[in-house]
């Protein structure tokens, strides 16, 4: 669907193109007939001035010419023209015409007859026409004409004008539209920016800060976002209630199995079998856990905490069997993600780093450009460069027989993955044994995008 | 060394006392929070398994509450939940150890001796002192070299007394230690335990303190 703005936009220009269009017309029409009344006036002047004239001179009409003053009835093809019939049909003309005749396309009433024509030097010309009895009885044909070259360039120059002014206003017209628009869409574009920045702090959204119109869309979305972040809550929950669940029957059997493996009977297959479950068990909670999370229980937090955290339990873990653990923390970077989830992560990670490691296992955390990279390395054997995608293989089919190795990094591999973020496994350059770096986004894709 | 242990599912608690009995500890098992809260509080304990997810009051408020009474007992926390989150709380609440289910008992074992180990200030599992060498996982005595033959109350009194080296013991404590808090033990079997000890293990081993109780080394 067109934006509203795209839409609001279109609207106001043909809107204003419309009323421009009709206002010019009608205007036009009106300043059209205003200009030739003025026009017609004029003549009619001339018309009057010619009569009055003839009717002091009618015995000697050649004497017409002194009477009429105006050097425009002198030059020839001035434009401006003056023409008397006599009653015995000579036809007295002003010197403009230069030998030429008007011809009005009407016979001469007693009533002033007007008409458009063409001139006699081209163009067009308008005339006035009118047959006058003087006092004697003489009956005269009086006629006077113009061109209308001023009138068009009269109206030209209106027109031009009233052109200039209604663009000017259109455009004043559209840049308020645009405005307008501008500030009535300004509460949805906020309303995005608060939907993605209140789900991030766990806040809910006020219907009352928006206008009455966006309202009820706002507490619908306030509603679905709530709703979502208690299903998710829910689901994490259950997930951690099965896990309990399952569990604790779990150990029952298996120290039921030790001690009759104690007794000299046979239960490797069993045991071998509770292992199995246990390990798919404890993956497919992991990776329900990092769907749910990934949906929408993250936010960006701040790794030092994280760190500060696992340094401390790792620390003295890594105390009690003689290694060093060193940390190298960022106060303010942040990531996209679950607290628990990032302390899974990194878990994980520092125990592989704490059984492989011989001294010394690093913690550390840089940025990186869109988010943040956090390591954790170690000076054990590493893993061989052929092994190292069949243990992130996700899905892959678990290996129960070497105890403990590649499920937590599986576990690793698709929490990150959930949030978007990638698990690089390579030779750690610093300790010599692996390093293991998470790229994590400091956004979302959920929402960001 | 007397251990309580709390887990809201009998059949694992049960199981939990029979290894621990088995190696000579005292054992009391407790199936909620409330009154693990009270015994804990009460009675002196060498060390505590404690379930997390308890019917009644969470291990994890158990635990701060002790410590926040100044009660050090080593805790081995027990519990379902295995997220590092979980664990790192653990630890931040006064846990000493973490132990996820399902484990293995003889994990289980392994951490408690750790436990005590860590808070009797020894890095190796075999204690040593005057050529006798106590050793705390499989509870065995050597007297320069030679193992010695000891019943279960006597091996009980010398690992009390070796766990807590250069501490005066009185016969009170140690017969708190050594017996179930049900039954009524005369504190003078236990000066009967302590002479059979220096018999076996030489007289020098475990000095008296008249009228106060018993102290291996020196304070």
């Amino acid at each position: 669907m067109r934006s509203l703005r795209h839409r609001t936009l279109i609207n106001a220009v043909a809107a204003a193109a419309l009323s421009v269009a009709v206002v010019s017309i009608a205007l036009f029409a009106y300043i059209d007939a205003v200009t030739l009344k003025r026009f017609d006036r004029v003549l009619e002047d001339r018309h009057t001035q010619l009569v009055v004239v003839l009717s002091d001179d009618a015995q000697d009409p050649a004497a017409l010419e002194k009477g009429l003053i105006d050097p425009a009835y002198q030059r020839p093809y001035s434009g401006r023209y003056w023409q008397v019939k006599a009653p015995d049909g000579t036809v007295y003309t002003s010197p403009s015409l230069f030998g030429a005749t008007l011809v009005a396309p009407m016979p001469p009433t007693d009533r002033l007859g007007r008409w458009t024509g063409p001139s006699p030097n081209g163009g067009q010309l308008r005339g006035m026409q009118q047959r006058i009895t003087l006092g004697n009885g003489s009956v005269w044909t009086v006629t006077v004409a113009e061109t209308l070259t001023s009138l068009l360039a009269e109206r030209y120059e209106t027109r031009k004008s009233l052109l200039i002014a209604f663009g000017i206003v259109a455009a004043f017209g559209l840049l308020s539209a645009w405005l307008q628009v501008a500030v009535v869409l300004r509460p949805l574009g906020r309303l995005r920016e608060e939907v993605a920045t209140r789900w991030d702090r766990g806040a809910r959204l006020d219907p009352n800060d928006y206008p009455s119109e966006v309202a009820p869309l706002v507490s619908d979305i306030d509603v679905l976002l709530a709703r979502n972040r208690e299903t998710v809550a829910r689901a994490r929950r259950q997930a951690s209630d099965l896990a309990h669940a399952l569990k604790t029957p779990a150990a029952i059997v298996r120290n039921e199995l030790v001690t009759l493996q104690e007794h000299g009977r046979d239960v490797g297959p069993a045991l071998e079998a509770l292992g199995r479950l246990d390990a798919q068990l404890r993956r497919s909670l992991a990776r329900m856990s990092a769907i749910h999370s990934a949906e929408g229980v993250g936010g960006p937090i701040h790794v030092a905490p994280t760190l500060d955290r696992l340094s401390r339990l790792f620390g003295a873990m890594c105390a009690r069997q003689g290694k060093t653990l060193e940390v190298a923390n960022a106060p303010d970077l942040q990531v996209w993600m679950d607290r628990q989830d990032l302390e899974e992560v990194l878990g994980n990670l520092l125990d592989n780093a704490l059984k492989w490691g011989r001294t010394t296992i690093r913690l550390s955390a840089i940025s990186e450009p869109g988010g943040a990279v956090l390591c954790v390395e170690d000076d054990g054997a590493g893993i061989p460069e052929a092994e190292r995608a069949r243990v992130l293989e996700s899905g892959a089919r678990l290996d129960v027989s070497v105890a403990g190795t590649g499920l937590g990094l599986a576990i690793v591999s698709d929490l990150v993955s959930a949030y978007g973020g990638r698990l690089e496994l390579s030779t750690s350059v610093r300790l010599g044994g692996l390093i293991a770096a998470v790229h994590l986004p400091h956004h979302a894709g959920l929402l960001a995008g | 060394m007397r251990v309580l242990v709390v887990d809201d599912e009998p059949a694992l608690a049960d199981q939990i006392r029979r290894v621990l009995l088995s190696e000579g500890r005292v054992v009391d098992v407790v199936h909620d929070g409330v009154e693990a809260a009270y015994l804990g509080a009460v009675e002196s304990y060498d060390a505590i398994v404690l379930d997390i997810g308890l019917p009644g009051r969470d291990g994890l408020s158990v635990l701060k509450e002790w410590r926040t009474q100044g009660i050090a007992t080593p805790v081995l926390i027990l519990t379902a939940r295995d997220g590092w989150s979980q664990r790192v709380d653990g630890l931040d609440a006064g846990a000493d150890d973490y132990l996820t289910k399902p484990f293995h008992m003889p994990e289980l074992s392994a951490r408690i001796r750790a436990m005590l180990r860590r808070r009797a200030g020894q890095a190796s599992p075999v204690f040593e002192k005057d050529g006798v060498a106590f050793d705390s996982r499989t509870n065995r005595t050597m007297v320069d070299g030679l193992p010695v033959e000891l019943t279960a109350q006597e091996t009980a009194v010398l690992g009390y007394l070796f766990h807590h080296a250069g501490r005066l013991v009185s016969r009170t404590e140690l017969s708190e230690h050594i017996y179930p808090h049900d039954s009524d033990p005369d504190s003078n079997t236990i000066a009967v335990f302590v002479t059979r000890l220096r018999k076996k293990l030489g007289a020098g081993l475990i000095q008296t303190v008249r009228g106060a109780g018993y102290m291996i080394g020196e304070p």
